[in-house]
């Protein structure tokens, strides 16, 4: 039992420090995008016409994704490839965060970092398809949904200098974090 | 905007009461970029230029004339990921005297969720057998827009806008150049680029009768290790 635990825990500790951010994700059109998905997106966001769809993989996981502007936020809704939804992401401040998270999480920053920045940050709702269909429909916050925050930071220490994706849960923990792969920067600067 | 609006009225006075002079040609440019430790990388570029008009000669004013070819190394450092700070040399192959020339660069890079911005600021000095040399400050804003999608991924094509302002300074007489240009961009994956597009370029605003176009068919090629 203590070895698989140890195990777990190393293997943990891998996805935590060593993974990497490789997305391709292209433009597709709304006739490739699953039934499913475009009905969710019909009964959620009601009568909104301008939603973008994208199809992204990072090499084992595929995934559709529509992306829109709802009540002045930026929305992406995550699909798997039966059109059954994943999440929905919404693009929010750094004072939307709740307090006692946005507290845990600047401790993180300032204990592991040096020198940090943060570029992104998306609230992230993960859940069943009809709580996360209410949502949105009737702004109502069913106690079954999982929130996590997904920042987009510059973090700089002793061991990395780096551009990363952490995922932090709803009380500021965080849970993993990767590498952001900035793409080459040769054709901007010669 | 501003400066597009600058640009414009001093185009359009030289134009009016001054002599222009406008060539064009072709101008291929191939860079090739690879690390050599973590933060510190090397960047080798030739470039050339080959002059296919010229409205100045009294005969045919199309023929064709190799105007220049510039080989130039760099070795860059970078300080975090958005910026890298380069020093380099470039050796320039041109009729009459082939001169040298040291180059400082910064480049910061901005992102955005649909585009990305390089700042490049660069100084650089040239030298001359006869001359005093020629002391140049410079600054250009590159985008790259990716046509298909938010992000840029392999196989996909990106559009490119550019646009540099030159200060150059010798022996006491000062001028500015403005480099403006737009390409098409092929992204066939990270470590291979290729564009191809025009380039404009006016200079000599500040030399009386002595404005000049040169419009340039551009082709480059970034491949990186």
């Amino acid at each position: 039992m203590k070895n698989i635990t140890t195990i777990l825990l190393l293997f943990c500790f891998s996805i935590v420090f060593a993974q990497e951010k490789n997305e391709v994700e292209k433009r597709v059109k709304k006739k490739q995008v699953p039934e499913s998905a475009k009905e969710w997106m019909k009964d959620a966001y009601e009568k909104k016409s301008r939603v973008k769809w994208y199809f992204q993989t990072d090499g084992t996981k595929k995934a559709y994704e529509a992306k829109l502007f709802w009540k002045n936020n930026k929305h992406s809704v995550e699909f798997d490839t039966s059109g059954e939804i994943v999440n929905i992401e919404i693009l929010i401040d750094q004072n939307e965060i709740k307090t006692h998270a946005k507290q845990k999480i600047q401790q993180y920053f300032d204990e592991n970092y040096s020198k940090f920045s943060i570029k992104k940050i998306q609230i992230q709702y993960t859940g069943d398809g009809d709580d996360l269909e209410d949502l949105i429909d009737e702004d109502e916050h069913d106690e079954d949904l999982t929130i996590n925050y997904e920042i987009e930071f510059y973090g700089k220490n002793e061991d990395a200098d780096e551009l990363w994706e952490g995922l932090f849960d709803q009380d500021g923990k965080l849970l993993e974090k990767r590498i952001v792969n900035i793409k080459a920067t040769d054709n901007l600067d010669y | 905007m501003k400066q597009f609006i600058f640009i414009l009225a001093t185009c359009f006075a030289m134009n009016s009461y001054a002599q222009t002079r406008s060539l064009g040609g072709f101008f291929p440019e191939a860079s090739l970029s690879y690390k050599i430790s973590e933060k510190y990388s090397v960047t080798h570029k030739v470039e050339s230029q080959h002059f296919v008009y010229n409205d100045q000669t009294l005969d045919d004013k199309f023929d064709y004339n190799h105007s220049l070819t510039d080989l130039q190394t760099f070795v860059g450092r970078r300080l975090s990921p958005f910026i890298k700070v380069d020093i380099g040399y470039q050796y320039r192959i041109e009729e009459g005297e082939n001169t040298h020339r040291p180059i400082q660069q910064v480049s910061i890079l901005q992102r955005s969720s649909m585009f990305r911005i390089g700042h490049r600021i660069r100084t650089d000095q040239t030298f001359f057998k006869n001359e005093k040399f020629l002391f140049r400050a410079r600054y250009r804003l590159k985008s790259q827009i990716p046509l298909n999608g938010v992000s840029l991924d392999p196989g996909e094509n990106y559009l490119a806008f550019s646009n540099e302002i030159i200060y150059m300074t010798q022996d006491g007489d000062d001028d500015i150049e403005n480099r403006l240009a737009g390409a098409l961009g092929f992204y066939i994956d990270d470590k291979n680029k290729f564009e191809v597009g025009l380039d404009y370029r006016t200079d000599d605003y500040l030399v009386d009768n002595r404005f000049r176009n040169r419009l340039w068919f551009k082709v480059g090629y970034y491949k990186s290790l």
